[in-house]
């Protein structure tokens, strides 16, 4: 088990170090645009060389690269260019955000597509099954844009119920998360309930629980003692697939109703090609991405009794 | 030097006023020149009405304001640190709550005394004397005076500082090693509150150029105290900063004291940045999340009449975008590729398509109908046969391949490039229409050799021309280099007789027609939105915020 921990870990820094190589050669190259992007286009050649000079741009790339390694590793990750202040500043603020909003989307997500799911993959083919299965390949497909202006229309618009824009400018608004985690809830919520009800209706089909009813236990200990455990492990990496989604995959919604966010955070910095925040947004969404891979690795073999490792 | 009348008035009020009387030059011409040569607004407005027999009470508020509220405004948040440097209209509104400029042009686009309490010119218009309001405080305590005025000057006109007020300000500098500085002695203290520019040439728009977003004054001591502005926001406006983020919000609140502008009404702003998309603007006003909008697009406009709470404002203005064409790069250095391009254009049509009609059609010299000093020159008219005639000319008979850098949003620039695209066509010029998303344009709108470029409103015609076509100037995104041109310039700027400068303005606005440098499709009108509950806010011509007289009927 430690070993495999340890080549998890292992592989995960590697992705890291690899992606960080490629993000530093695509972006830092062309230091004189750097000094272009900070300094503005009415600044002179001289300007800009002293300002490469001051900032180390003429050193060779790979002092450059270490230099940045050993920034990030120890949490600067340079100075905004649009923001004008330290990128870490902005950066946790706006995944704090973020994190609200996919906590509060997973805490009704999960539940809900877990049971529709289940209920949906109990019984094949059932009324209740049909009924599930369409909602969700409904909701699914209609894509964020389009529901979030259909949901604006008539919660905001037409009903007037809800605020529409959730950039929380008078601190921190319930009221404000509801309509961007709906949009997020209809969208993702079909996928994972379309999973867990295979998950399900593959394992109610399988021999040992035919075995279960048949040798009389209630139908309700089989469901949740014997058929449950093994169902849940294809949702369980769509649950952790998903968090990458709502990490930079919600930047719709984000700019849809304002809401300052890690999403929109990313946008922002590459429409203005701020570099130092784009580094560290990409840095980030690649570290959550292993990480969250790693955790549903060492997850599986906590959920399926066939993995077991190490002995 | 300055001639005076006995009354106190400019020797040329009394000529000014008979013309008005005449009928030849209008109310608005008046008022304007009246601003100009440092005749207070009211005194200006009561010889209008005295000479015409009209009644200006549009201008007295309706109902007694009430103090006490905070107004929330929906509005990009950008960068504010230095306002020598600023470059968009949004960071001139939150930088004014905090510094103020010598003038204003207002919501009428006649410009006012503001921290400067009067001038005057010399006859020929190259001495300005400026007197300034005594009395006025900077936050820290200190008094404004003279040398407040003269540092921020002195730091414009230095090229090291990036400023577009060096080509703003033209007149106070000379060329030296191809290089633009400051003339010596181009800005005098006189004395404590008063001083004086002498310029090199004679200059007319020089109170309006001071009322433009770079020109707010900071501090004497602002580059001493870490050059700043979000920082250290030290300033002369009633209000104070006090919590500012890039992206997320600027918040203010009214400063103890008097300020010297008289009573002002709020208690507080907020500006909430709701990002690019105005969906969420509309969004945020409809759901009374903020109570005024920065800006409505056209788009907009028949949602907004759906919703009974609020309140539509529009203005017809000299705001416009041009598809400009590098003149000293292939193949536009062929002005015959240029003409061939214009020939191909339907103005009124472009308006149509692009704009839903709401504004005027452009002539492709940008001085508008709005401006004082535009003279009504034959418009272009559409003539394919012309166009592909001057394209065989100059060797692009089989054709032209162009294409076109724009910016994705407002959609209005967009539109109108992809509806240029298709009235090239039939001559034979296929544009692609490159949309860049963001601010990316922006990194080369002066470098693209074909790009449009949206220009915002400024008070007189000649001040953009100043700007943007005069050879060498920071901001001349085509690299239209032309003695005449300029030497013209000069000459139209150095006229006060608004008659006579629209003499002055035909060979002007003719020769920067004829050398094809923009396509000018249209000026447009702007639009803004807010709760009717907002009282006594005015939209003014070039999108700026004046929040000191607006109320809240809560």
């Amino acid at each position: 088990m430690v070993i495999f921990l340890a080549k998890r870990v292992g592989y995960m820094l590697l992705t890291m170090l690899v992606v960080s190589i490629l993000l530093f050669l695509l972006l830092e190259v062309n230091g004189e645009s750097v000094a272009v992007k900070v300094l503005g286009p009415y600044t002179s050649i001289e300007q800009r060389n002293i300002w490469l000079e001051n900032n180390g741009y003429f050193r060779p790339l790979y002092v450059r690269y270490f230099d940045w390694l050993f920034g990030i590793a120890t949490g600067d990750f340079g100075q905004s260019i649009r923001f004008k202040a330290p990128v870490s500043d902005i950066l946790w603020d706006r995944l704090g955000n973020t994190a609200i909003l996919g906590a509060a989307t997973y805490a009704i997500m999960v539940p809900v597509s877990l049971t529709l799911g289940v209920l949906a993959g109990m019984k094949e083919g059932s009324a209740l099954d049909r009924t599930i299965s369409l909602t969700s390949i409904g909701t699914t497909s209609v894509p964020e844009f389009a529901s979030a202006v259909l949901l604006a229309f008539i919660f905001v618009f037409t009903l007037g119920w809800l605020p529409g824009t959730s950039a929380m400018s008078g601190g921190f608004d319930p009221v404000q998360l509801i309509l961007p985690v709906l949009v997020l809830f209809l969208y993702g919520f079909g996928y994972l309930v379309r999973m867990t009800r295979a998950s399900m209706a593959e394992v109610m089909q399988t021999p040992y629980i035919r075995t279960a009813i048949l040798k009389g236990l209630p139908y309700r200990q089989v469901i949740l003692r014997h058929a449950l455990r093994n169902a849940l492990i294809a949702p369980f990496t769509v649950i952790m697939l998903q968090i990458n989604w709502l990490l930079s995959g919600v930047i719709v919604v984000e700019f849809f109703f304002a809401y300052k966010g890690f999403g929109a955070l990313l946008l922002e910095a590459s429409l203005n090609q701020d570099i130092y925040m784009i580094q560290a947004c990409a840095m980030v969404a690649v570290f959550v991405a292993v990480t969250t891979q790693t955790i549903a690795d060492i997850g599986y073999t906590y959920l399926n009794p066939r993995i077991r490792l190490g002995g | 030097m300055t001639k005076k009348t006995t009354d106190g008035l400019h020797s040329y009020i009394p000529r000014l006023a008979e013309q008005l009387g005449q009928g030849r030059v209008g109310r608005r011409d008046f008022l304007r020149t009246a601003a100009l040569l440092g005749v207070s607004s009211t005194v200006a407005y009561g010889l209008a009405d005295k000479i015409m027999g009209t009644s200006s009470a549009a201008l007295a508020q309706s109902a007694t304001p009430k103090k006490g509220g905070t107004l929330r405004v929906s509005m990009n948040v950008k960068e504010i640190s230095d306002p020598a440097i600023y470059d968009w209209s949004e960071k001139g509104n939150i930088g004014r709550h905090i510094v103020e400029s010598l003038t204003q042009v207002g919501s009428d686009n006649v410009t006012r005394p503001h921290l400067a309490e009067s001038w005057d010119a010399s006859d020929d218009l190259k001495t300005w004397t400026f007197r300034l309001r005594k009395g006025v405080k900077w936050s820290n305590g200190d008094d404004f005076i003279a040398d407040d005025v003269v540092f921020n000057f002195e730091r414009w006109l230095d090229p090291a500082t990036g400023s577009s007020n060096l080509g703003r300000f033209s007149s106070m500098t000379v060329e030296e090693g191809g290089k633009k500085k400051m003339a010596p002695n181009a800005i005098e203290r006189v004395d404590a509150h008063t001083v004086r520019f002498n310029l090199q040439t004679a200059d007319i728009a020089l109170p309006e150029s001071m009322g433009d977003y770079p020109a707010l004054i900071v501090h004497r001591n602002f580059t001493k105290q870490g050059g700043n502005l979000a920082e250290n926001p030290v300033g002369t406006s009633p209000f104070a900063l006090k919590n500012f983020r890039v992206g997320e919000t600027a918040v203010f609140e009214r400063r103890e004291g008097a300020y010297w502008g008289g009573e002002v009404y709020l208690d507080g702003i907020q500006y909430v940045d709701h990002g690019d998309d105005h969906s969420a603007w509309l969004a945020a006003i409809a759901s009374n999340q903020v109570d005024l909008l920065y800006r409505l697009i056209a788009q907009n406009v028949p949602a907004i009449k759906q919703m009974p709470q609020l309140q539509m404002y529009e203005t017809v203005t000299g705001q416009t975008g041009v598809a400009r064409m590098k003149v000293d790069q292939k193949p536009f250095d062929d002005i015959r590729v240029r003409q061939a391009i214009q020939a191909c254009i339907d103005h009124g049509r472009l308006l149509e398509i692009a704009y839903q009609g709401f504004g005027v059609p452009g002539e492709d010299h940008h001085v508008s109908p709005v401006h004082p000093e535009y003279a009504k020159i034959p418009a272009m008219t559409q003539d394919y046969d012309k166009a592909r005639k001057l394209l065989a000319e100059a060797g692009h008979g089989n054709g032209l391949d162009l294409t076109i850098d724009c910016v994705a949003q407002p959609a209005w620039e967009p539109n109108t490039c992809l509806a240029l695209a298709e009235m090239l066509k039939p001559a034979g010029i296929n544009l692609k229409v490159n949309i860049l998303p963001g601010g990316t344009y922006w990194d080369r709108w002066t470098t693209t050799p074909f790009g449009f470029t949206s220009w915002t409103h400024r008070p007189l015609g000649v001040q953009v021309l100043n700007l943007a076509y005069r050879s060498g100037v920071a901001w001349n995104e085509s690299s239209y280099a032309n003695p005449e041109f300029d030497k013209l310039l000069d000459d139209a700027m150095g006229v006060l007789d608004p008659t006579k400068r629209k003499e002055k303005m035909v060979p002007v606005q003719k020769l920067l027609q004829q050398d094809a440098v923009i396509i000018q499709p249209y000026w447009r009108s702007i639009f803004t939105v807010a709760n009717k509950k907002v009282k006594g806010f005015e939209i003014q011509p070039a999108e700026e915020m004046h929040l000191n007289k607006v109320w809240l009927d809560a």
